[in-house]
């Protein structure tokens, strides 16, 4: 996307660099907000804040609270990956071990 | 006032005005529940996320309503709060068999989705839980789509028009994806739920341009990085 080389591993593996800026804060920030260890995410939240901005907390957080909806949306209700989703990134779902997600079967029993 | 007035880091006053207005209507009956068995529900998802080491006690969580939830509901409500990515088929089934309605299963998964949302919020920028409304009086509306059929979720949907008719029309316009229609057994939480989607993650008319700017702070691929490491995390393949 955009021309810029990421490493995707890092959104399954922590201990992987992405590649990207402000990508490992924003990682790190991710895990603690939805972690049990305040003292990190008072870290995490200060390094993002460093690294991209007070505006980049506020939003990182309101995407991280709007994927904990989906999420839940989705593993909630047993709904399918829509068939364009799943066109052409194979490659990307076997890299990251996305099949081995519980929720995978749901759009795998239709297919 | 904005709801998140004590918070040092800026939310956007779109925002800060869908929650509160969310916020307030916890506080009424809803489709299938009383408001007090709404706001119990919350209640419950929260204790949950305590016991869980996961969200933090405010001072002030607000009301908390002498509603005993079923047990059915209780486990329902304890998973979907905090082990997500622990959601299955088996689960929806048995917790139909031991006497949840396919609709209040639908209207528990929209409240808990979207107030556990608005609480990682509140973590995330570092301010207490807000306190949850006193239920009001009054009965559930107690509406269910004509056209809602199981289609491929666990859990019966309005299909996308034409199938779904008048209703899918209303709520949809000429097609909205599974994310969306998830929940729409029980439409007043698909309309919250796509309120919320429209300005928290972005208008969709805008969502296949991969260079569009609308969040402050973040670029389109880093918002995409907290999304997919979010994901990632309740293993959500969806």
């Amino acid at each position: 996307m955009l021309g810029q080389e990421v490493d995707l591993r890092a959104v399954v593996d922590p201990q992987i660099d992405i590649k990207f800026p402000g990508g490992s804060e924003l990682l790190a920030f991710s895990d603690a907000v939805l972690g049990s260890n305040l003292d990190e995410l008072d870290r995490a939240r200060t390094a993002l804040e460093n690294s991209l901005g007070p505006a980049a907390v506020s939003s990182a957080s309101i995407i991280a609270a709007t994927f904990t909806k989906n999420d839940r949306v989705a593993n909630g209700t047993g709904i399918p990956a829509e068939p364009r989703m799943m066109e052409g990134a194979e490659n990307i779902r076997e890299l990251l071990g996305l099949k081995n997600f519980r929720s995978a079967v749901n759009t795998y029993r239709h297919l | 006032m904005s709801l998140y007035a004590d918070s040092i880091y800026p939310v956007r006053e779109d925002v800060a005005a869908i929650h509160a207005l969310q916020f307030e209507k916890l506080g009424l009956p809803g489709t299938w529940g009383t408001a007090a068995q709404r706001v119990a529900i919350v209640n419950e998802a929260r204790e949950a996320g305590y016991q869980a080491g996961v969200m933090e006690k405010p001072s002030d969580p607000g009301a908390a309503p002498d509603v005993k939830l079923s047990e059915v509901a209780h486990r329902v409500v304890h998973r979907l709060a905090v082990s997500p990515k622990d959601m299955d088929q088996a689960f929806y089934d048995k917790a139909i068999e031991d006497g949840l309605s396919d609709v209040e299963y639908v209207e528990i998964v929209g409240l808990i989705a979207r107030f556990t949302c608005f609480d990682v919020l509140a973590r995330g920028i570092g301010v207490p839980l807000r306190p949850l409304p006193q239920p009001q009086g009054g009965s559930p509306s107690r509406e269910r789509p004509s056209t809602a059929v199981v289609e491929k979720a666990w859990v019966p949907t309005i299909p996308n028009v034409p199938d779904g008719g008048e209703i899918a029309k209303e709520l949809f316009g000429p097609w909205k994806p599974y994310i969306m229609r998830g929940i729409s057994l029980v439409p007043d939480e698909f309309r919250a739920h796509n309120e919320l989607e429209e300005v928290q993650y972005m208008p969709s008319a805008h969502f296949m341009e991969f260079d569009y700017q609308y969040h402050d702070g973040l670029t389109r691929p880093q918002v995409e990085i907290v999304a997919s490491r979010v994901s990632a995390i309740n293993e959500c393949f969806y």
